[in-house]
């Protein structure tokens, strides 16, 4: 798997993420200059559905790796293993760094908060990354996803 | 995306998709007139000949008339399958396995409630956890604890203590799903559904407290022991992370599946495995699991309502009368025996989003409504109305006994946020003597009327088809959700 050097980007020029109509559920196009911060950004955009990410402090941290046949499918599996995070004990990522990436497995560090009613907003529930309408390919100037979340 | 899909009028409530490329069979929408166009503005109905081109599908693809666009399966839609030929899909039953609904009746009236709407709601608020995150730090099951929960169900539940055992035979398969197999439930679903059990989650789940509005047929509300200005208590929920998490893990393996079998497809969300297979039926047994975990849940909540009232009311569980009058799953897949042309035949149905609906006289009607017809329950919008129905011969010889599940969302959850920006959804609401309290920020607003068809159109479709039929009309009170 090849290691990941932790590039520093300037601020950003593109949105991360958006949001996108899907009648019962919610849909996420994601931009990044390359996967890792598909990955990344991905991450960021699921928190910020669950909750106001602001709000999270930096002050946990969870290693992960996950595994999947293909680059969409790891996506998927990235996305649901913090769902999987989340139940467990309320954890709930403010930064994720991509440490390593291959279109099969993905190792990563996240830093974050768990979840406090008193203290955090709860915004909406999601169930799952669905596979449905899944897609991650280069464009011209970067990467783009798309991933449709069951809520 | 793809080109509009073809529909022909059958007749006023049906609706085909001819069979055409690589469709197995044809697709058959229940709508009027008036929801087709809406319907189509979607993919849904793509979804729908989607579907079809599985293998061993038997009969049509079928939509309810509150379908509307889901991911793989159509929500509304309803399959079954050759148990020889055809395949399993956890896309088609969906992650909340056992997402349902349940009615209990009492003995109160609106009057003696209404008063008091606003603190019976912070009162179940305080009885039940319910949000993004909700937990229960009072109940958090050991892994053997939540392997006799994921075997026996709400049979689990009554024999701790949570309801009486006359429950259990108001519970669709009495709160049951017989097969499961814990053993094939990942730790990490374990994990999730650990100190979940007895939460009502966020979303679109509720715990909603009605009254009986109106009444379509004296005979059946009778039988289902209701009466106008009846208080009644709807809730809805599922079988939180824990069945997420097995659609998720059986969903990876179904990918697999597919190649392996070589079974094409036309979105990789209806992955799915043959039923004979051991990916096939190691799935139904972790689905049941799931299943049973929900029915758990629902009876534990259940129970929560019951002691709710007894504090606020100071009255006993008997003057109360909080009686279950059914529980419906309406995301599963059932092994179920079905006529085809003329042959008793097992199936597998899939209902995502879909409901039960057995007439009278059906083996697994339970036998308290033996006369009348299995209970179906519809619950609208939190500023509207629900119904209750009966299943009927015609949904058992069509739709392999369903029926539709809710109103069907109209806007996406975005858009109803712009539609209730600057306005108080909740003052809104009180002005029409609704009071309703949400656990998140945002959960009231995404859940306006506006965002959902109107639920009477869909139960007029329902009715109108033949394939249930209307007993009465519940509006709301007091709304706890999720």
């Amino acid at each position: 798997m090849p290691r990941i050097k932790e590039k520093w980007y300037p601020r950003e020029q593109h949105k991360s993420f958006r949001p996108f109509f899907h009648t019962a559920d919610l849909g996420l196009h994601i931009w990044g200059r390359d996967p890792a911060e598909i990955f990344a950004h991905a991450a960021q955009a699921l928190v910020a559905t669950l909750t106001d990410r602001r709000r999270l402090r930096r002050r946990e941290s969870r290693n992960i790796i996950v595994e999947a046949p293909d680059q969409e499918a790891l996506l998927v599996a990235w996305l649901n293993h913090l769902l999987y995070l989340y139940d467990l004990d309320g954890f709930l990522g403010r930064e994720f760094h991509i440490l390593e990436l291959s279109p099969e497995s993905l190792k990563a560090l996240a830093r974050g908060d768990i979840f406090d009613p008193e203290r955090h907003i709860g915004k909406t529930a999601v169930k799952a990354a669905t596979f449905h309408r899944l897609a991650i390919a280069p464009q011209a100037d970067g990467w783009q996803a798309t991933v449709i979340l069951d809520l | 995306m793809t080109a509009k899909v073809k529909v022909r009028q059958i007749d006023a409530y049906r609706w085909e998709i001819p069979q055409e490329g690589r469709m197995r069979t044809r697709g058959v929408v229940y709508a009027s007139q008036g929801l087709l166009p809406k319907i189509q503005e979607d993919q849904s109905l793509q979804q729908v000949a989607n579907v079809a081109t599985l293998p061993g599908i038997v009969g049509a693809s079928l939509a309810m008339p509150d379908i509307h666009w889901g991911y793989g399966f159509p929500i509304g839609g309803v399959a079954a399958f050759d148990m020889d030929q055809g395949i399993v899909s956890p896309g088609g039953v969906g992650y909340d396995i056992n997402c349902g609904v349940r009615l209990l009746r009492t003995n109160l009236e609106r009057a003696q409630v209404a008063p008091q709407i606003e603190a019976l709601v912070n009162t179940l608020f305080s009885n039940i956890p319910s949000g993004v995150g909700s937990r229960r730090k009072d109940l958090k099951l050991s892994q053997s604890t939540l392997k006799e929960v994921m075997r026996y169900g709400s049979a689990w539940a009554v024999k701790q203590g949570f309801g009486d055992a006359a429950d259990l035979e108001h519970i669709e398969a009495q709160g049951t799903i017989p097969g499961a197999d814990p053993e094939l439930v990942s730790q990490f679903a374990m994990e999730r559904g650990r100190d979940q059990l007895g939460t009502l989650g966020s979303g679109n789940h509720f715990v909603e407290v009605g009254y009986v509005f109106e009444i379509f047929d004296d005979k059946l509300a009778a039988a289902l022991g209701l009466y106008e200005d009846q208080i009644t208590v709807i809730i809805h929920t599922g079988s939180r992370g824990l069945g997420h998490q097995v659609c998720d893990d059986y969903i990876r393996v179904m990918l697999k599946a597919v190649s392996k079998y070589g079974i094409e497809l036309p979105d990789r969300q209806l992955c799915c495995a043959p039923i004979a297979s051991p990916e096939g039926q190691q799935y139904l047994a972790a689905m049941a699991a799931a299943a049973n975990y929900a029915f758990a849940n629902r009876q534990l909540i259940t129970h929560w309502v019951r002691e709710s009232f007894e504090q606020l009311f100071q009255m006993s569980p008997r003057q109360l009368g909080l009686d279950l009058i059914y529980d419906v799953a309406h995301n599963i897949a059932k092994i179920e025996t079905h006529e085809v042309n003329g042959k008793k035949t097992r199936l597998c149905v899939h209902r995502k989003g879909a409901t039960r609906a057995f007439p009278p006289e059906h083996p697994e009607t339970p036998a308290a409504y033996q006369k009348i017809g299995q209970p179906v329950l519809i619950p609208g919008d939190m500023g509207r109305y629900s119904f209750v129905l009966v299943g009927t011969q015609k949904a058992l010889t069509e739709t392999f006994g369903s029926t539709c599940h809710g109103a069907g969302r109209e806007l996406s959850r975005h858009q109803a946020l712009k539609v209730a920006k600057g306005r108080s959804i909740v003052k809104e609401l009180a002005a029409k003597g609704i009071f309703v309290r949400g656990a998140g920020k945002g959960t009231v607003d995404e859940e306006i009327s506006e965002a959902y068809k109107d639920v009477a159109e869909v139960v007029e479709v329902a009715h109108g088809a033949g394939i249930s039929k209307k007993v009465a009309k519940l509006r709301p009170l007091g709304v706890m959700k999720g």
